[in-house]
């Protein structure tokens, strides 16, 4: 181990793998979001209840595969690159804010939803200003699973040449580079633990006082 | 690819799928053994004190953020562990600790009050309440736990193949590195249905394990 090598991974190689690793991860969370939520919401729904197990039971099925089996599914499929990276990783971060979303919105007191019709809110109305608020704190805690899975699937998916701190780690275990190691996989690490801590913090805040429990 | 290719590999290479598939199981099962012994005790012991509880779980929770790549990587460049078994074993544990200790403890911190209430009432120790009371009860929540890092031990324990373990995970590499789709594909589909077999078969295992006494309010 030389002092050297470590400056080179910190200094030269570092900064782009991050900054790859933040793009892919804010691009799949955002994505994930986009789809996930709406589709919790609507399987909320009256109309679309009975859907909601059917979706539910697929999305648990799924999420019992491997991350990496994912990764090398998506390659014969969808080929190399950003793109089959994120679509990949998609794939497997729907369920945990999908399940959230739902449970939040189904959870939020019946009596609450009886109190805002009969101040004479609308069923959007009520929707908007009463469900989703009582639920965002269940949301947002399905957002920081999803988050932190895809920042560690993330690592993998350099495999497919999505880049990546996955790469450095892969380059320190083919040339046996301990301090190529240390700097993916350390980065990586601080990465995850630090959006995982900055989401809690979020949903903590946005947590209304009236339901707080403890 | 075609599904001659497939099948073609299959057939080729089955004494090869077989060792794979046992170094899997072995590793998989040690893990899960380790992990049973460690995390069960101590999850029952974090119950009796809460201060405890929550600073490690608040580590549990951060060492399960890791990603796993990253955790085996950390783990290579350590002298005392190195390439092998002993850091696929030692990450595999340190994984299964959130999902073990929590589980532990939310099930035996779920129990009603009212119950232990009753059983001190009616004279038990506190280790035959432990015994006869929290563990049957809290058991549907303890299985949930092992579910959970069964399943996420598997997936897990193929990516230990980049640290010298061969086992289906080696499909993958290996089926990257020299471009083989077959090859890949059949280690991604075995390890797959590997992983939601036994999901659902614990998890039917799970809905049948509940005592009698708390099936009334479903």
């Amino acid at each position: 181990m030389t002092w050297e090598n470590f400056r080179f991974a910190l200094f030269e190689k570092a900064p782009e793998a991050l900054f790859e690793h933040s793009l892919i991860v804010v691009v799949t969370v955002a994505i994930a979001i986009l789809i996930s939520v709406p589709l919790g919401i609507f399987l909320t729904r009256p109309k679309f209840k009975r859907f909601g197990l059917v979706t539910l039971n697929l999305l648990n099925v799924l999420q019992a595969i491997p991350g990496l089996a994912i990764i090398a599914l998506a390659l014969p499929i969808l080929g190399l690159g950003i793109k089959p990276a994120v679509l990949a990783l998609l794939f497997q971060s729907l369920l945990p804010i999908v399940r959230n979303t739902i449970a939040g919105i189904i959870g939020v007191s019946p009596d609450v939803k009886e109190a805002a019709s009969g101040m004479g809110m609308s069923k959007g109305k009520i929707l908007f200003e009463v469900e989703i608020p009582l639920a965002m704190p269940i949301i947002l805690s399905g957002i920081r699973t999803a988050t932190v899975y895809v920042v560690s699937m993330g690592t993998l998916a350099s495999l497919i040449g999505a880049g990546g701190l996955g790469n450095l780690i892969m380059g320190g275990l083919s040339l046996f580079r301990p301090e190529y190691l240390i700097v993916g996989a350390g980065l990586g690490a601080i990465m995850a633990i630090f959006m995982d801590r900055m989401l809690s913090y979020i949903e903590l805040r946005i947590t209304p006082p009236s339901t707080w429990v403890e | 690819m075609t599904l001659e290719d497939f099948i073609n590999f299959f057939t080729k290479n089955t004494g090869t799928i077989i060792e794979y598939t046992e170094n899997h199981f072995t590793l998989v099962l040690s893990a899960v053994a380790i992990s049973l012994e460690i995390w069960v005790p101590i999850g029952l012991l974090l119950t009796k004190n809460d201060k405890w509880a929550a600073r490690v779980l608040a580590l549990a929770n951060t060492i399960f953020c890791i990603p796993s790549l990253s955790m085996f990587a950390i783990l290579v460049a350590i002298p005392t562990f190195g390439l092998g078994r002993k850091s696929a074993l030692f990450a595999l544990v340190l994984y299964a600790m959130m999902p073990l200790i929590r589980n532990v403890y939310d099930g035996v911190k779920n129990v009603d009050r009212n119950v232990i209430e009753a059983a001190r009432g009616m004279g038990m120790s506190s280790g035959r309440i432990m015994r006869e009371i929290l563990l049957p009860l809290g058991i549907p929540i303890i299985f949930a736990g092992f579910r959970i890092t069964v399943v996420m031990t598997t997936g897990i324990a193929a990516i230990a193949t980049y640290i010298g373990e061969r086992n289906l995970g080696r499909f993958i590499s290996e089926g990257l590195v020299r471009s083989n789709t077959p090859m890949m594909v059949t280690g991604a589909l075995i390890i797959s249905l590997i992983a939601i077999g036994l999901d659902t078969i614990l998890g039917a295992i799970e809905k049948r394990i509940v005592p009698r006494g708390l099936r009334i309010n479903r």
